[in-house]
């Protein structure tokens, strides 16, 4: 871009590079170089395609169209061990810990991979303290003794452990997969002072993230993605954040017909106060019935354990949730549906669903009472109510067809269909669209909303902007557990909501 | 896609294609009963002594026992759970009901087993489903307890009970049929009303496909497993008086290796290891492969050595094509 760059060795270069999985394009036409001894960030909003770029940079996927090269190695990589070999290191944002293997031995972890030759008879190396002393010192280790075990070191801490293999394995691509996405500012400093080092050794260091205080400390250019296509690639010097955001957000998607504020005249459906749980802290909030209230707030905010422990699925710390009045201390989830408390999971395939029910079995499974005397299933009654379910959330596959053989879409109106049969006030839902394509999302946005025109008092987690705006009647950012911001849709755009979500300052 | 006008109209043609399917697919999914027909006529042509009305009871009293602690290890194994204590318990079971109160009397012997059983499903149950430990070593440990107890309540020897009618049931018969084998069938009846329309069982299912689904619906997932395993061993219990009143005694090796038989009777039947997916139809036919093998071996003279080896065979060429679906290998036979 700069003349500079131009004057630098290339460490890789992506040429005319796409991505594509069943119904999703990925990655588009992406052409991105980089040079050695040089920052990279790359930067977008979920789903933009970062991670994606990175797997393809580190082997771990093959681009459908274009090519990756690496100066030095004249074959795709493929593989982890092949990317080793081409001098690629990638740290992924959930840091690769054997949780039973020593400090030291979590350092050296390398020295086990074969790289395609299985050698039984290869020895590990012992006795080499004071080597893996000297590598823990350079990542700011030093006061962890190399005996300790992986589990019982906090998730800073092994971040920094997993990192400290830039110390040992040769490379000249470190790819960093939001890897500060779960250290603490105290490690971050680590962090950044490991980055420094890289940069001076001549490494070229590709670091993806969407906070912006960490890439403006670091990065020297920043690479914009956005819907998989590379929006610009700017100098750090010539850019603000607040710039770098715009090209990250773009246009907004126009929205379907625009909520409007539900009047908070009665008595709220639903108030929680003081809320303590997991990442959440002292959260407060109420919400009338028939409104849609949204919680927006990046993955790891503490979003789902608002909502888990007012259903009874986690435990929480301190705090009081009312239920149109009556004080509920949810101590199951069953519990917390008899309360009149509902709560879709986030991860459908593991909570949502039983796997070998179908979808009859599925959507009875919360409220079998209704279809039973003295414990005994009157069959009849429960296809009838089966079927008039089916037709009325239009399910695929009718009522025999195992759940899990469905699309996203459809399994989540199984799910919803079972919720809403244990007839509750409230409606909690974590990421209902998530992994559900753009056609059925707008079918689930509806049954959304006719849960709020049925006056439920429906709350509704999500990580992106646009739906939250879509969707709500309200909607409060969540920042590393706190709420930060309140907003109405008609006076805020998605700017707003990503602003307050990644620098917690009010509009 | 049906709007509320015409469904009604289509009702009745539905449902009657429906089950045609239904047949369809339920006969497409019996290749255990397809084993037990090939057996049968196989013992059929390979010895004129087999289907004979001695050796046709002979093989109803030997399957009935082991047929009831099928039940039992199919109903744990529907949690994804597995019971090798099961054979202990018919020994447990047997030998303090022919013994306690000198086995004076059989309702009281009955109840003697059954409570013996469900107590000591109580703690399996208790220690798998509230302190969340490995079905399988928790019943490993309740194996070797049990089978320890009995040897040490008889100390070897068989025990005799007082009572003259302790043989009556298992040698008893309701119209030429043993009523022990028809006891066999009521049981099995009544699991599979239990797991197929009630309530319980439902849970029973939902929570061995998968757990966290079950108890984020509210199902109580701990008491449903607990109460299993109790299930369990009621039914192991009830299969020790059995064993014991067939053979008249309280016998301390009673049910040795049972719960081998039990385990393979089950996932030959078609229930899933993992859990959640199963019937009990499938757990009956399985026992009665196993019985018509053994049988038909002793009938043929083969060296009790190798009945075991081809016990063990056969467990292992059933499971191996419970793993072959079914299109595949018609897939298979036309191309050659």
């Amino acid at each position: 871009m700069s003349d500079q760059s131009s004057t630098k060795t290339v460490a890789f270069d992506v040429v005319g590079v796409s991505k594509k999985y069943p119904g999703v394009t990925a990655l588009d036409d992406v052409s991105l170089t980089g040079y050695a001894g040089e920052v990279l960030a790359i930067c977008g909003a979920n789903g933009a395609g970062k991670s994606t770029l990175a797997r393809l940079l580190a082997g771990q996927e093959q681009p459908t169209d274009g090519s990756i090269h690496i100066p030095g190695w004249d074959k795709p990589v493929s593989g982890p061990a092949d990317a080793a070999d081409a001098g690629i290191l990638l740290m992924h944002q959930e840091p690769m810990i054997i949780d039973d293997f020593s400090v030291a031995e979590n350092v050296w972890l390398r020295g086990l991979s074969s790289a395609g030759k299985v050698r039984p008879w290869g020895l590990v190396p012992r006795n080499r303290t004071k080597a893996t002393r000297e590598v823990l010192a350079k990542v700011g280790l030093q006061d962890v003794s190399p005996d300790r075990l992986g589990r019982e070191l906090g998730p800073g801490l092994r971040q920094m452990l997993a990192l400290s293999r830039t110390q040992v394995n040769e490379h000249s691509v470190l790819l960093l997969d939001e890897t500060t996405a779960s250290t603490t500012e105290e490690h971050f400093k680590d962090v950044l002072a490991l980055v420094e080092k890289e940069r001076s050794a001549g490494v070229s260091v590709v670091f993806v993230s969407h906070r912006m205080p960490e890439v403006f400390s670091m990065a020297d250019r920043i690479a914009v993605l956005r819907n998989g296509r590379l929006v610009d690639v700017v100098a750090t010097r010539d850019t603000t954040p607040a710039e770098v955001m715009t090209l990250m957000i773009g246009q907004a998607v126009s929205a379907i017909e625009a909520p409007t504020t539900v009047s908070a005249g009665g008595a709220p459906a639903l108030t929680v106060n003081a809320l303590t749980s997991g990442s959440a802290t002292d959260i407060s909030f109420s919400v009338q019935p028939g409104e849609v209230l949204g919680i927006y707030g990046l993955v790891g905010s503490g979003r789902s354990s608002i909502l888990r422990s007012i259903s009874g699925n986690q435990s929480r710390d301190s705090g009081t949730v009312t239920v149109s009045g009556r004080v509920v201390r949810a101590k199951s989830p069953g519990d917390a549906a008899a309360q009149g408390i509902a709560y879709l999971t986030e991860d459908r395939r593991r909570e949502g669903f039983v796997k070998d029910f179908t979808n009859g079995e599925n959507m009875t499974l919360a409220t079998l009472k209704h279809f039973s005397t003295f414990g005994i299933i009157n069959r009849r009654k429960e296809n009838a109510r089966i079927s008039e379910l089916i037709s009325e959330y239009q399910v695929k596959g009718g009522p025999t067809t195992y759940t899990r053989t469905l699309s996203g879409g459809n399994q989540q109106k199984v799910v919803i269909a079972k919720w809403l049969e244990a007839r509750p006030d409230v409606v909690l839902l974590d990421e209902p669209t998530k992994g559900i394509d753009v056609g059925a999302r707008m079918n689930i946005y509806q049954i959304v909303r006719s849960l709020a025109d049925d006056g439920k008092a429906v709350v509704v987690v999500t990580s992106e902007a646009e739906e939250a705006l879509m969707l709500c009647n309200r909607i409060l950012v969540l920042k590393e557990g706190r709420f930060v911001g309140e907003f109405t849709p008609a006076t805020s755009t998605t700017d707003d909501l990503i602003r307050a979500s990644l620098a917690g300052e009010t509009a | 896609m049906t709007t509320t006008s015409t469904a009604s109209d289509i009702k009745p043609d539905a449902r009657a294609g429906f089950d045609g399917r239904r047949l369809g697919g339920w006969a497409k999914e019996q290749y255990p009963l397809y084993i037990l027909i090939l057996l049968l006529i196989i013992a059929g042509f390979s010895t004129s002594a087999f289907f004979t009305t001695q050796n046709l009871t002979n093989l109803v009293l030997q399957a009935s026992v082991i047929g009831i602690v099928t039940l039992a290890q199919f109903i744990v194994v529907l949690t994804g759970g597995i019971d090798i204590s099961v054979g202990s318990v018919v020994g447990l079971a047997g030998v303090l009901a022919a013994g306690l109160f000198s086995g004076t009397s059989v309702p009281l012997a009955i109840l003697v087993a059954v409570l013996t059983g469900a107590a000591i499903g109580a703690i399996n149950g208790w220690l798998v489903a509230f302190r969340g430990l490995e079905a399988f070593i928790v019943t490993l440990g309740m194996l070797a307890l049990a089978r320890g107890l009995v040897y040490a309540y008889t100390e070897g020897i068989p025990v005799s009970p007082d009572a003259t009618d302790f043989r009556a049931i298992a040698s008893s018969t309701v119209l030429g049929f043993p009523l022990i084998g028809i006891l066999w069938l009521l049981l099995a009846v009544v699991i599979a009303f239990l797991v197929r329309r009630t309530v319980f069982g439902r849970r029973v299912y939902a929570s061995g496909s998968n757990k966290e689904a079950a108890r984020a619906a509210g199902i109580p997932v701990r008491s449903t497993i607990f109460l299993v395993y109790v299930i369990a061993g009621v039914l192991s219990g009830f299969a020790g008086f059995l064993l014991a009143s067939r053979v008249g005694v309280g016998t301390p090796t009673a049910g040795t290796g049972y719960e081998l038989n039990a385990i393979a009777a089950v996932v030959i039947g078609g229930t899933s290891l993992v859990g959640g997916k199963g019937r009990v139809f499938g757990a009956v036919v399985g026992t009665l492969i196993f019985a018509v093998i053994s049988n038909l071996l002793v009938l043929l003279n083969v060296s009790t050595y190798l009945q075991d080896a081809f016990r063990g065979a056969l467990i292992l060429v059933a499971v191996l094509l419970t793993t072959i679906q079914f299109s595949k290998r018609k897939k298979a036979k036309q191309l050659t």
